[in-house]
């Protein structure tokens, strides 16, 4: 009965993780198909990645960033290289803001 | 030491036959009621609610049949058909490490499963009877959106109320919680299932 109760645990906490990776930003991604909106796919977003337009940092989720590539995209923004190893071959780099004129730190590639 | 628990041991075996013996008060005593006086061998009832899902668990409008069989004084064989019909945006995507994942929210993908279970009427009063309920599911679930599917076996626990309208008819309210595993294709494989769904029916005897 307690390894019934104890597996039952496991799967009931296992159904409740989250990944802030979804389809709106940070999948991976070959074609736009495979995102809800963008699939980013130059040198800086190795593998691809799905992001999500914007004007500023309000219209990103709470992790990610608004930067001035393709008229304003989402992407995660980061305090170091740590931040970004989630992506696998993404850094943490400087990049212009999109609307505030400013340069912010985001993860890309390259 | 020995001695007292032999003694203990033989009040203890006692006890059943002393409760069966009538009372020199009143002669002999009816016996306690286990399961409402209604409830027949076998019937058959239907039941309407929200299913909670997640991931891929599918949730939405819950439409359920049920086929009742008595199993016991107190017990009830329950085999249930049950439909979940949710909403459907695609919410699969390849993760940064190539593996295909689905986060789908709580009132998505549509279901079919069969369960089989059994109803455990508790201690109840005149025409109000709880129960617990526990039992096992085969399914199927599909996200269409995604052209995701698989198939699925979930343990169901839960309790209810059932309230008898009539000799014949029956309110009956149920919540229940699920967990189990799933299996679905594009390489997604095994999933974790766990939802929950509260329905009302109407419950008829055959």
């Amino acid at each position: 009965m307690r390894v019934v109760l104890i597996a039952m645990l496991g799967l009931a906490c296992a159904a409740c993780e989250s990944s802030n990776v979804s389809r709106d930003v940070g999948a991976r991604c070959d074609e736009n198909s495979e995102c809800n909106v963008d699939c980013l796919g130059s040198d800086q977003f190795p593998g691809g990645f799905c992001s999500v337009l914007c004007d500023s940092d309000a219209d990103c989720p709470d992790d990610a960033r608004c930067i001035a590539y393709n008229g304003g995209v989402c992407v995660f923004g980061c305090g170091s290289d740590a931040d970004c190893a989630f992506l696998g071959g993404y850094s943490c780099q400087p990049f212009d803001s999109q609307g505030a004129g400013a340069k912010v730190m985001v993860c890309l590639g390259g | 030491m020995l001695r007292r628990l032999i003694i203990a041991a033989c009040a203890l075996a006692s006890a059943p036959a002393l409760a069966d013996m009538p009372s020199p008060a009143s002669g002999v005593d009816p016996p306690a009621k286990v399961a409402p006086a209604d409830m027949s061998d076998q019937a058959i009832g239907a039941g309407l609610g929200a299913a909670l899902g997640g991931r891929v668990t599918p949730g939405g409008l819950r439409v359920e049949g049920h086929y009742l069989y008595q199993l016991s004084d107190a017990d009830w064989f329950d085999g249930t058909a049950a439909f979940t019909f949710g909403g459907g945006s695609a919410e699969c995507f390849y993760d940064r490490s190539d593996t295909y994942t689905c986060d789908h929210g709580v009132a998505q993908g549509d279901g079919f499963e069969v369960i089989a279970s059994v109803r455990h009427f508790l201690t109840g009063r005149d025409i109000y009877w709880p129960f617990l309920h526990g039992g096992i599911g085969l399914g199927y679930a599909r996200y269409g959106s995604d052209g995701v599917g698989g198939l699925q076996i979930p343990l169901h626990l839960g309790g209810g109320l059932r309230v008898s309208i009539s000799e014949e008819i029956a309110i009956v309210a149920q919540l229940e919680v699920e967990v189990g595993i799933g299996v679905f294709g594009h390489g997604i494989g095994l999933e974790p299932q766990l939802g929950g769904d509260l329905t009302v029916g109407v419950e008829f005897r055959l």
